[in-house]
């Protein structure tokens, strides 16, 4: 009895390091804004300061950058939203025997590196004389992002009781109404969710953007090209404010799910 | 609004599987029509076939008198109550009830008015705001049946729409359905492995089994004249026992039951017997009763070997002594009282029959029954073609 | 297809849907990985010489990289190390992924899940910057260790592989965490039980009850993570110095500096085949299909 007790403890010990080990450096960097030394640290501490974030907003590279990335995750949520919940409807409909094959090749783009999609898009688009930039940015991130939506959107659909779409066509609407009052609705909240994470995951994207991006700068680029050369803790500055974006969004969606779970249970007992 | 719905030998096939064997049928308009028959016997698709779910792969189906063939599910002037009901969960009573005129294009206030006309006739004024998920089951098996109902049908299909719902429900949603058909006078094409359902509701009902149709008559000569094993097991409960035909003089046959001695029964006109036919003759267990030694008419000796108490009724199970077979025997509550000494387990008791309420059928092969419960599952193949293609068409 | 689409969705929604899965799979997804193999087996050309003699298909490319000792010293370098992200990466993230699964209660679980999504949710560059200021030369950490007296000198943790494969353990690690999480889950919490029932110890509960049942699990998370860490330009970029080079900062550098991007496409050719081997031989060794993957 005594060793379980100990291996019970030995892991919440280990799950208290884990999280440790997962938040401290980000806290580290955090801390590290404030402090008013020319390089980003926090040992020694040269007093705190506030002067970080007003160099940061007087930063016309970064503005410029945000702006970008903001181009960039709109244009990806118009490609790869409506990519991705045709992809699911697909899969949901279509039973023939090419369906494997497709399948894989809708999952393949989750399992090739960053890195490739990005310089396979570059190369394709070279022949039509589009070279690197805002453009290709969008299609290479939606490339992948559209599969992610698919399995968000996908997760959904497959709870959907067909019976509906029946009932819909039964009592007199056309394919296009049962898709638009029926099926659509009941999907929204998955599309939502879909949005939110493709938009993160375009706003944060690095290994694709870097090949096809150009002479142009995404955010994450622009913070990639700042900590290897020109670093100054306003790095920090406009990373603490993205950790803060980023966890009061984490909190809003966990709060949003947690309501859409509560509700769907309700519904699973009707 | 001719609501009447003819099956003009219909066929359907999925692959090599023949679902419906070819069908023919006409159903009345203002007809309140079941399909019974257990699961996978047919007649979902039958009803999937009138719907426009599924299209027959031979023959066709005509909705009054229009034939049906071409025009898809959303243009049938049909709608369905489904088994699980498939209320839109995410719409108000008012929006699901108000979603086929809605699709219709008709505009907002005639919508509302025929939806608060539709909550009236269910029962329900009021509860439009709400949503559908909020609702008991009751409240939706009637926002299902407004929600069909405000679309004008004239044939309104319901796919064991009861099945849900517990049984002092069901009940009293019988008589509320029943009720609905008498007011709108539309026809009701109802499906139902609830024989209950079926005999209580119905004007008349077809009865079902491994796709085809054994017979179709009102629910009374479907009780008293079953004319093959298959609906003489099915509906109701039944003893059968193997018998040859002796001789027959108008309804009353003479029957030779082997060991059993000789028993009396009767066979309606359009059963076809020979004299020294196998036969099967059915028995009720309700048509038994006691009888003593001075009883002159066919009587069946047996030895008692459990007494199970109703309530209303006692059930009997027990042995004929001639052949071992069960014989099953329900006496109301006054026979019981007279009897009362002699039903213990282990009693030997003579049980008598009205031969007028003894059926006399062709032997068409013993019905499967499932061993758990007691239900009759099919019929053996033999059966089927001897006794089903004859009387399909009678309706 | 188009039947079963237009059945259910009508022609218009069905061509819609078509023609945008089309349109995806052919112009975004297949014919650019094409066009980057074609590209890698054919020489790099001036536009003049295009169409010329010397356009063909040849294996000069490849034969680039093998005869470059160096190159072939960091794709394998590149290939071990991946291999040991992935492992560590597994180690570290099984033991919170059973907690979560199995030992935690629900509320418990929920909170670390959250938890767990927030470093998730923020960019990968600034999860591996924060490691870059922790493990400066004079960052806290040095400085830790110093002041502890357990080292004389600060060490340059940021001059070799060390810091390039902590900083990807580091940021690929919910990869790993959250399909081990949801295989476990799915564990009936009885069997556990009825092992302990039966005498068996933990360990021998772990590798015979629950580690068979997380395979789909641990499979997709190691693909994952391999796929990620070989694939990584952005932690080896901020975290390694020139000593400790990665495979896609060569290829990179083919790209934007040696300006030959048919060099380039065979490298990224050959990373891609990488990663494909390493993932037929988890799928194979965990018996797993790629529908097990998706989920």
């Amino acid at each position: 009895m005594s060793s379980q007790r100990l291996l019970a403890f030995g892991l919440r010990f280990y799950i208290t390091v884990f999280f440790l080990y997962l938040f401290l450096p980000l806290m580290v960097m955090a801390a590290a804004t404030f402090n008013d030394s020319r390089f980003p640290t926090i040992t020694p501490w040269d007093g705190t300061t506030l002067r970080w974030f007003g160099e940061l907003a007087a930063d016309g590279g970064m503005w410029q950058a945000l702006s970008n990335s903001l181009l960039v995750a709109a244009g990806v949520l118009c490609l790869a939203v409506p990519i991705g919940i045709a992809c699911a409807l697909f899969l949901n409909t279509v039973s023939s025997r090419g369906k494997p094959f497709i399948y894989a090749l809708i999952l393949s783009p989750l399992l090739t590196p960053g890195v490739i999609i990005g310089i396979s898009t570059l190369i394709f688009w070279r022949q039509f004389g589009v070279s690197g930039g805002i453009f290709l940015t969008v299609l290479g991130q939606a490339t992948f992002i559209a599969a992610y939506v698919m399995l968000m959107v996908m997760a959904r659909l497959q709870r959907f009781d067909r019976t509906m779409e029946r009932a819909a066509l039964d009592l007199g609407a056309s394919q296009w109404q049962m898709f638009r009052r029926i099926l659509l609705p009941y999907l929204k909240p998955a599309i939502l969710s879909a949005a939110v994470i493709a938009f993160l995951q375009s706003f944060e994207n690095y290994n694709t953007t870097l090949f096809v991006v150009g002479y142009d700068t995404t955010l994450t680029v622009y913070i990639a090209s700042k900590v290897r050369t020109g670093l100054t803790p306003a790095v920090n500055a406009l990373g603490l404010i993205l950790i803060l974006i980023t966890v009061a969004l984490a909190i809003a969606y966990e709060v949003k799910r947690r309501r859409e779970q509560a509700a769907l249970a309700r519904l699973a007992r009707v | 609004m001719d609501g009447s719905v003819k099956l003009d030998e219909v066929v359907m096939r999925f692959g090599d599987f023949t679902a419906i064997e070819r069908t023919s049928l006409e159903i009345a308009s203002g007809e309140f029509f079941s399909f019974l028959g257990p699961s996978g016997c047919g007649k979902t698709t039958i009803l999937n076939m009138i719907s426009g779910f599924l299209t027959p792969s031979d023959g066709q189906v005509m909705i009054g008198g229009e034939p049906m063939a071409g025009v898809p599910v959303n243009h049938r002037p049909t709608a369905m109550i489904f088994q699980n009901l498939a209320l839109f969960p995410l719409m108000t009573v008012y929006e699901n009830i108000e979603f086929g005129l809605e699709v219709r294009g008709v505009d907002k206030r005639k919508r509302r008015e025929a939806s608060e006309r539709l909550l009236a006739l269910v029962a329900l004024e009021g509860s439009g705001s709400k949503l559908v998920t909020e609702l008991s089951g009751g409240q939706k098996q009637r926002i299902a049946i407004a929600r069909a109902l405000a679309v004008e049908p004239r044939v309104l299909l319901l796919d064991e729409p009861l099945s849900a719902l517990d049984l002092k429900l069901r009940q009293h949603m019988r008589a509320e359905l029943k009720a609905i058909q008498r007011k709108t006078g539309i026809t009701f094409i109802y499906i139902t492995h609830d024989q209950g359902e079926a005999l209580t509701m119905s004007d008349r009902v077809a009865v079902m089994s491994a796709g085809r149709i054994q017979q179709v008559t009102d629910p009374m000569t479907l009780y008293r004249a079953p004319l093959t094993g298959f609906v003489a097991s099915f509906v109701g409960e039944n003893n059968r026992l193997e018998v040859k035909v002796v001789d027959r003089q108008g309804p009353r046959v003479r029957l030779d039951g082997g060991a059993l001695g000789p028993l009396m029964g009767s066979a309606g006109e359009d059963v076809v017997l020979a004299n020294g036919q196998a036969a099967a003759l059915y028995v009720r267990p309700e048509h038994l009763r006691p009888v003593d030694d001075g009883y002159t008419g066919p009587r069946l000796e047996t030895t008692i070997e459990a007494v199970h108490f109703e309530g209303a009724w006692l059930m009997l199970e027990t042995r004929l002594d001639a052949s071992g077979e069960k014989l099953r025997v329900q006496l109301g509550s006054d026979l019981a009282k007279q009897a009362a000494g002699m039903l213990e387990p282990g009693r030997q008791v003579g049980f008598g029959y009205d031969p007028e309420e003894a059926v006399v059928l062709p032997d068409d092969g013993s019905p499967v029954v499932d061993e758990a419960t007691g239900e009759v599952v099919e019929t053996s193949a033999k059966g089927e073609a001897e006794a089903g293609g004859a009387h399909v068409s009678s309706a | 297809m188009f039947r079963q689409l237009s059945e259910r969705f009508g022609h218009p929604l069905a061509m819609a849907i078509l023609t945008l899965l089309g349109m995806w799979l052919i112009v975004m997804v297949t014919l650019p990985q094409l066009q980057m193999i074609d590209y890698s087996f054919r020489p790099n050309l001036l536009p003049a010489q295009r169409g010329g003699p010397e356009d063909g298909w040849t294996l000069g490319n490849y034969v680039t990289l093998f005869d470059n000792e160096i190159h072939r010293a960091i794709f394998f370098k590149t290939l071990w190390s991946s291999v040991l992200v992935t492992l560590l990466t597994l180690v570290v993230s099984y033991p919170l992924a059973y907690y979560l699964a199995k030992v935690a209660t629900p509320r418990q679980a929920a909170l670390c899940i959250l938890l767990l999504i927030i470093p998730f949710w923020i960019n990968e560059i600034l999860r591996t910057y924060s490691w870059f200021i922790i493990l400066a030369f004079r960052g806290p950490l040095n400085e830790i260790l110093l002041a502890l007296g357990l080292i004389e000198r600060p060490i340059r943790f940021l001059s070799g592989d060390a810091g390039v494969m902590v900083g990807m353990v580091y940021a690929y690690i919910l990869f790993m965490v959250f399909p081990l999480y949801n295989a476990i889950e799915s564990l009936d919490d009885n069997q556990i039980r009825a092992a302990r029932d039966l005498g068996a110890g933990s360990i021998r509960t772990h590798r015979r009850i629950v580690i068979p049942h997380a395979k789909p699990g641990i499979a997709t998370g190691c693909i994952m993570t391999f796929m990620l860490a070989a694939g990584s330009y952005a932690v080896p970029a901020l975290l390694g110095s020139p000593g400790s080079r990665w495979f896609t900062q060569i290829i990179y550098n083919w790209f934007f500096e040696g300006g030959n991007w048919n060099q380039g496409a065979a490298y990224a050719f050959l990373l891609l085949v990488l990663c494909i081997g390493f993932m037929s031989l988890v799928m194979k060794f965990f018996k797993v299909g790629l529908g097990d993957i998706a989920k």
